[in-house]
């Protein structure tokens, strides 16, 4: 595991933080962490960068435990609100970074290092502005630079901490194919994002974090088939000849333990209706088609329901709330 | 270490800080010359005695130096009262400080970028304000008593510079330049209360105040005996600067406060890596 946790607890002053948070985030892997403002997603993410010490918990960063010079020479950080020195070129930055890291100020002259600064640059797409002074930066430009600066090391993990919340359509375009590339390299990215589409193109696996306490966590595809973590499909059935009494002829004819499956979402006097199923497999929901036509239904239309982070994301964070309320 | 001293270097260079400090600076320095030459001049024609030249020489040094000091406690302030809060406030620190290098070295690094660059400057202040008393008012200065006085000279702001990069783990920016400038202001007027005293005899209360003071920021005391040992120490200190009112010299800090004054340096320097280490970011 590149990243694991027991129980790391960090609050302030008693309040906020987050508290007893376990996970893991395997290598190679693109790891999304998800929760709304105040989830305590950037105090996780600042224990994991050494920023913050811990209260309490364990945890380790490749391997190492956390704060470690050791592990933060391989790790690349990309911090949420940050600003690079207004005075200095990103050529600079960037050199300054690398003595940061463990360079010798001889090493960051070599053609090898100039090399790799301009490569990095290039990666992100500020090579042509690799002479300017950072102050005239747009904001899409530091983030990007800031992207340059966590790479720059070759990291063997890279924590970012919302990478793309500057950058314009193209620019996160660019990043999400730039964090498939590091990917398919191997490289294991911790993604801290308000940005669902990129976790759902591009993470593995993801938690979710609210009031500073991970509610879920494992493969994306596993949570967003179920807001309780477990396991099955959520199929639905578009129907026509539907009747007022159906609902009860139908669920009536199955075992109870399959009636109990079916919920009936919509229903109109036009005799349409939609149901939704939590089934365990697709031949499951074969035998509830055959169902349905046996029982005189006309069958529109039959299928998995389309994943949706956002309708994930906010049942989420309505059951919790719910459970706060209670 | 040394990515901190051109670090700091192109800071000040490039945000015109440096540059903006030795325009006004070199602007002092000329009224300063062009006073001390016209001063000079008056003395010559009044045929005044080599020993009154040389006491009205030691008075010019002792205001030149007094507004040099508060030059470089300027310098230091603007400087370094953001260091740590200032920097973690405006999100400078937060990719640097997630870096292999242990916290404890980017603290002293930074203290070092500052320390090197503020040498540079005091140094080249108070030789050329040496230089222009010297060379205009004709006051004798052997070389031995100049680096005393030098090296002491120096010492001042970097034991200010300590102190605020310490207030800057804490405090807020303008929080940490409000309190190490208070601070600052209260050792000279103790400093100055002090050469006040002189006149009414002895006065316990009043040294014990300016005792208490210089323990908790010992500036004014190291720039008393930078003054003390420029003019040549116990020769001349007593007959030159024991009669200058608020400037007088009454009590010279001992070698044994100096070594004090080392021991303060570093330990406040122990003090801010171990709370930069500590500190949330």
């Amino acid at each position: 595991m590149m990243i694991e946790t027991a129980e790391l607890t960090k609050t302030y002053n008693g309040r906020g933080g987050c508290r007893g948070i376990t996970l893991q985030v395997p290598e190679g892997s693109i790891f999304g962490l998800l929760g709304p403002n105040g989830a305590g997603k950037s105090t996780f993410v600042k224990m994991l960068a050494g920023l913050h010490r811990p209260d309490s918990g364990r945890a380790t960063v490749l391997g190492q435990p956390l704060g470690r010079p050791e592990a933060r020479q391989r790790l690349g950080y990309l911090p949420e609100l940050f600003r690079f020195q207004d005075w200095l070129t990103p050529v600079e930055v960037l050199r300054f970074h690398g003595q940061l890291g463990g360079l010798r100020p001889q090493e960051t002259r070599t053609p090898a290092f100039r090399a790799r600064v301009r490569d990095t640059l290039e990666l992100v797409g500020l090579a042509e502005a690799a002479d300017r002074r950072v102050g005239g930066f747009s904001k899409g430009m530091q983030q990007r630079l800031g992207l340059a600066a966590a790479l720059l090391l070759e990291p063997e993990l890279v924590i970012l901490d919302e990478p793309a919340s500057a950058l314009d359509p193209i620019g996160r375009y660019e990043i999400r194919s730039l964090l498939k590339r590091l990917r398919s390299k191997g490289v294991t990215v911790f993604l801290n994002t308000h940005l669902l589409e990129d976790v759902e193109e591009l993470c593995d696996e993801a938690a979710f974090l609210y009031g500073g306490e991970l509610v879920a966590a494992g493969p994306l595809q596993q949570l967003l088939g179920s807001t309780d973590g477990g396991s099955g499909i959520n199929w639905r059935f578009r129907l026509g000849g539907w009747l007022p009494e159906t609902w009860t002829e139908l669920t009536g004819a199955l075992p109870g333990t399959l009636a109990s499956l079916l919920n009936l979402a919509e229903s109109d006097n036009q005799g349409n209706a939609l149901i939704a199923a939590r089934v365990t497999d697709r031949e499951q929901a074969g035998y509830l088609c055959s169902l349905f036509i046996r029982s005189g239904l006309t069958l529109y239309e039959s299928g998995p329901e389309p994943y949706s982070l956002e309708a994930w994301f906010i049942r989420m964070a309505e059951s919790r709330q719910g459970g706060v309320r209670q | 270490m040394t990515m901190y001293i051109s670090a700091t270097f192109k800071e000040l260079t490039r945000k015109r800080v440096f540059l903006v400090t030795l325009i006004l600076t070199v602007l002092f320095m000329i009224l300063f010359a062009l006073g001390v030459r016209e001063l000079a001049g008056v003395t010559g024609l009044s045929q005044a005695s080599p020993a009154e030249r040389m006491l009205n020489g030691m008075v010019l040094m002792v205001l030149g130096l007094f507004f040099a000091q508060l030059l470089t406690a300027f310098f230091v302030f603007f400087s370094a009262m953001g260091t740590v809060t200032g920097e973690q406030e405006s999100g400078l620190l937060l990719a640097v400080a997630a870096r292999s290098i242990p916290r404890w070295r980017l603290y002293l690094a930074k203290w070092l970028g500052h320390a090197v660059w503020i040498t540079v400057y005091c140094a080249a202040l108070f030789l050329s304000l040496v230089w222009a008393i010297h060379s205009f008012a004709g006051l004798p200065i052997l070389i031995g008593d100049l680096l005393r006085g030098l090296v002491l000279f120096i010492w001042m702001p970097l034991l200010l510079l300590t102190l605020t990069m310490l207030g800057s783990v804490y405090l807020p920016m303008l929080g940490n330049g409000i309190c190490s400038a208070l601070l600052y202001g209260f050792a000279l007027f103790s400093g100055l209360v002090e050469g006040i005293s002189v006149y009414g005899g002895v006065n316990p209360a009043v040294e014990k105040f300016a005792l208490v003071t210089g323990l908790l920021l010992p500036t004014d005391s190291v720039y008393r005996r930078s003054l003390y040992e420029l003019v040549g120490g116990a020769d001349w200190a007593g007959l030159a600067i024991s009669d200058m009112g608020p400037f007088s010299i009454s009590n010279v800090p001992s070698n044994a406060f100096l070594l004090y004054t080392v021991g303060y340096a570093a330990i406040m320097l122990l003090l801010g890596c171990r709370a930069f280490s500590r500190k949330d970011l």
